[in-house]
Order: C-alpha cells, then structure tokens, then sequence
C-alpha cells in the first residue's frame, strides 16, 4: 500500500517546518534569503511533498550518476524534454533536493507561455523557475547555481506517442552560454516521461486559437473534468547522469558558430544514444528495467 | 548484355579500368533488371544528397543497417551505378564468413561485396574506391520490429582503418528497410544449430518456401546521404582511436537525428 501524503490541509508555516525537520541540510542553505527570481521556501515546501510523492512511490524514479551532480558552484544540466507537462524538470529538482550528497536547488529555465498565466506564473516562480532568456541565465549561473535548460525547447514537450523518444534537434544556445560563462555541462537522459501523457494528436489550430504551445489530445485530456486529465501514467522512469563537460575553450570561442553547433550535436547524440540503450534494455513501461 | 552495354557505356567504361578477379559485369547485367524493378517500382527508393559524395578518390558510407538482408547496400548500388554522371562501382563490406553455400559467396562478390577485414578496406581505399559499411554489425540488421529506426551503436572499430587513412565519412540515412521486413524475433539457439549468423522469424519467413519467404512489403524507402564531417587524426595510436571513437559517437547521431526527421516528417504527411 502506497502511503498518499497529507498535503492539503498544511499551512505554509507548517509545510515549511515539516521540510526543515526532514532536509535541514537543504531548508539551511536557502532558508531566509532573497531571491531576486522570486522563489518563496514556505511555496517550495508546500508543494515538495506532491512531488516527492510522485518520484518516490508513483513513478519509481532510478538515477544513475546521481554523484556527477556537483556539491557546489555552477552547473548547467540539459537533457530531453517529455511529458506534455514538464515532468522530468520536476523530477530532477526532486533528486537534487532529496537524494544528493549535498542537496541542491536545481532551477529549469522554462518557457514564456507559463509566465503569461496569473496564477501560474506566481507559482512557477515561487517553486523556482526562471523565466528563459540568457540574461537571466547567466545571472544564476554567477550566483553559482545549478541550472537546467531542455535545448529542445517546448518541441520536445509535444511530441506525440509515435515520435517518443525521437528527440528534435537541439538549440545549440546552451554551448554558447557554457562557454561564455565557463560552466561545466552535465548531460541527462530521461526515460519515462514520454508515455505518462500519451499525446495522440496536436491540434493546430485550436491551439492557434487558445494562444497555447501546442494543444495536445491525449486519451484523457481535453474528454474528461478537470483533475482526471492530470493524472500521469504510473510508467517507471529512468534518468541517466554524465559526468560533468568542462568544455575547455576560452570565453571568447562562445562566438564561434561551427564550434558550437558541433558540441551541442555531440551532446545531443550522446543522449539519444542513451535513450536508445536505456529503452533496449527495458522490459517494459510499467514494470521498468528489472523482472 | 547488348541493352545493359549501352545504358551502362560510362559505369562499364570506368569499372572495366579496375582489376578485380571477383567482380563480373556479366552477373551485374543479369540482376540489374530485378535490381531496378526493386528500386524504382517496388521500394520506389527517394535517394538524395549523392552530390555529397567525392567525385574522385576514396570515400567510406556508412549506414544505419536494417530489415535482415543489407538491402540498403544493394539499393545504393544501383544507385551509384545507374547514376548519369559520376557512374561507380560500390564495394560493399560485409561479413561472409558465415555463407556455407559457393555460389551464394561467388554470387555476392561479383556484385560488389567484399568480405569485411581490414586489410580489406585498406586495400580499396588505396584504390580510391567507394566503399560502403554497416557498423552496426548483424545485431543492427537484426532489429525486432518494436525496436525500428533506433539505431545500435556503431563499433569504432569498423571505422580503424578509414580514420587512419583520413577518408572522409559520409553517412547514409535509411527508413524503410526495418519496415519492409518487419521481424518478429531472433531466434538464437536455433543460429547456434545451423550455424547461422542469425534465426529471424517474419511474417513468411521461415513458413512459406523459398522465394516467397524473402517477400517484401512494398514500402516506400527514403535514403539521405548527408554532409561529410571533417576530423582531425593525430599520428599516434591513441589519438586515432579517440578519433575513430569520436566519429562512430557523432555518424551514429546524425544517422539518428536523420532518421527521426524523416520519421516526423513522414507522420505529419499521413494526417
């Protein structure tokens, strides 16, 4: 029996003490400072335990190379992206809160269409994330903090079922912004997050229509009331961690055009070469890699 | 013969000059008819980016290898030969070793097959000749069904002797050989009995007798030659190996990445 957490009747205070009692190591690190992108602990303790929820009992999330994720200082990690909702984001905050040597807070640079939703943007901010532009990219990353970037782009969210784990090419922006600020990048491959909203169908125009990324049709999405068409599939995932690239090249290679493209293409071969091992050697979705 | 000799004056001018005891035009002309019903009829083969290939002097495809048979050798063949300015001869390397039967190996060393080994290799690309691989090796063309169009690693061991040489690399992407002989299983043990490099159990295959059991469904092949990358070898060992090392990473990539273009753009003409 799987033990569903209370976390509807906590107040903020109390969500907030209860992640202090539990992670004091990472409710120190952050407690009481200010944070110039708006993330509120007492909002991120709120929600942790949803989240961890979902890692620890209903997803049954693996890492491998969880240790590649460094103590201290600054780290850019990309991967693939999946899942209709940014998921696998979630899922790689949770493992650096929880399950790191040293736990940190990782922040996703996410898109501009959640920052244009009131209710949304406040929440998105407030759990971490940072609207994505390389002003504010390189700011974190001098703050020395870890951040995370799917150079996908909100493509690889929409991928439907057929086109899972097909990755699109990368924007290879990220290598520029690794080089110019000096910053190692730790590749990750996520297997899992593509099949727990199986996507069906982009509506084009309705989505046109909507002012929406891309309006997907999955088996429950847009058929049944509100809560049910959240629900993801209890699928197993699977994350696979590199060690740390310290690219090697002076700030002022960040430039050049050929140089970059070509990295971000190693980068991006070497995860889909994960994705198709990890996937070879999965017996299936819901049972995961072992018998 | 007479027909083939004038379609093909350049192709059998050019391979003529080549002293190979191997290869026969003879056998060419016979399988070119059924080479090309294949080609243009049958899989109706959408083949582009061949300007990529060197005009002159040696050049190694690479390809992501599929649906049991290395079909999409024998299809870039007839390609390259029936190609109206730069005809060629194809050399495609391949492990023979496993063929029991003389007339199948004699018959697939007249075509164009070499048996794989690097000393092999060396050989033709001394030549300047164009050669193609699979560095998937048979595990690669044995692909089940649920597994198509997810390319296997590339050994780097395959590509030793071209990055030594600094032959420039082209890969090749090809979608429709994984569907075109959709497989079932790889049945292992039964390989090991009859000592075969592989079992695969298809839809006819091995329920139907013989030419009906290497049936193929008529599905429509794209093949795109992409852009040579360039590398750099150093002289020692070790960094020719990094290199090879390197290059099978990145051609298994862009064949990847190639394929699930083309995939998606295949998914999005269907609706």
């Amino acid at each position: 029996m799987v033990n569903v957490p209370d976390f509807t009747s906590l107040s903020k205070e109390q969500a907030a003490a209860n992640l202090a009692r539990r992670n004091p190591s990472f409710y120190n690190r952050y407690a009481g400072k200010d944070d110039e992108f708006g993330f509120k602990l007492e909002t991120f303790a709120m929600w942790e335990p949803v989240f961890r929820f979902l890692y620890e009992e209903y997803f049954k999330v693996t890492f491998h190379g969880l240790d590649n994720i460094p103590d201290e200082g600054r780290a850019l990690i990309v991967g693939n992206h999946s899942g209709l909702l940014p998921l696998d984001g979630a899922m790689v905050a949770m493992a650096g809160v929880n399950h790191c040597a040293s736990p940190r807070r990782i922040r996703f640079l996410a898109t501009d269409w959640f920052f244009g939703i009131p209710g949304l943007r406040e929440w998105c901010m407030e759990t971490g994330q940072v609207r994505a532009t390389l002003d504010n990219a390189e700011k974190l990353l001098a703050q020395e903090e870890i951040v995370g970037v799917y150079p996908e782009g909100i493509r690889g969210v929409g991928k439907t079922f057929r086109e899972r784990y097909r990755m699109h090419d990368w924007h290879p922006g990220f290598v520029k912004l690794a080089i110019a600020t000096q910053t190692p990048i730790i590749p990750i491959a996520t297997v899992g997050g593509d099949e727990i909203f199986p996507n069906f169908h982009n509506g084009k125009t309705l989505a046109q229509l909507l002012g929406m990324p891309f309006f997907p049709m999955t088996l429950t999405f847009p058929w049944l009331p509100f809560p049910m068409p959240f629900m993801p599939l209890p699928v197993r995932w699977i994350f696979r961690i590199h060690k740390p690239m310290d690219l090697g090249y002076p700030p002022e290679r960040a430039s050049d055009r050929k140089l970059v493209s070509r990295i971000s293409k190693e980068i991006q071969y070497m995860v889909q070469k994960d994705l198709n091992e990890l996937l070879r050697e999965r017996k299936s979705a819901f049972s995961g890699w072992e018998d | 013969m007479k027909p083939f000799a004038v379609t093909y004056r350049d192709y059998i001018e050019k391979v003529g000059k080549v002293n190979d005891s191997n290869f026969s035009l003879e056998t060419i002309a016979r399988v070119e008819r059924p080479l090309a019903f294949l080609y243009q009829d049958w899989f109706k083969v959408d083949l582009q980016g061949l300007q990529r290939l060197p005009n002159e002097g040696p050049v190694l495809i690479v390809g992501n290898a599929g649906g049991i048979m290395p079909w999409a050798g024998v299809m870039l063949m007839y390609a390259l030969m029936s190609d109206k300015q730069h005809p060629r001869k194809l050399h495609i390397l391949a492990d023979l070793d496993w063929i029991e039967d003389e007339r199948l190996y004699n018959f697939l060393r007249e075509i164009g097959f070499v048996p794989w080994n690097a000393d092999n290799a060396k050989r033709l690309f001394a030549e300047g000749q164009t050669v193609m691989m699979f560095p998937e090796g048979s595990a690669g063309a044995m692909k089940p069904f649920a597994e198509r169009y997810r390319v296997r690693s590339f050994d780097w061991t395959n590509l030793l002797p071209a990055v030594e040489m600094k032959i420039p690399i082209v890969p090749l992407a090809t979608l429709g050989p994984d569907e075109s002989f959709p497989m079932g299983a790889n049945i292992e043990p039964l390989a090991k009995l009859l000592s075969l490099p592989a079992f695969p159990l298809t839809a006819t295959f091995p329920w139907l007798p013989f030419p009906m059991n290497i049936f193929a469904l008529p599905i429509q092949w794209k093949m795109r030659a992409l852009k040579s990358c360039d590398y750099e070898v150093g002289e020692s060992r070790d960094e020719i190996e990094e290199s090879a090392k390197r290059q099978a990473l990145f051609l298994e990539g862009e064949i990847q990445a190639e394929l699930n273009r083309m995939l998606r753009a295949r998914l999005r003409k269907v609706r």
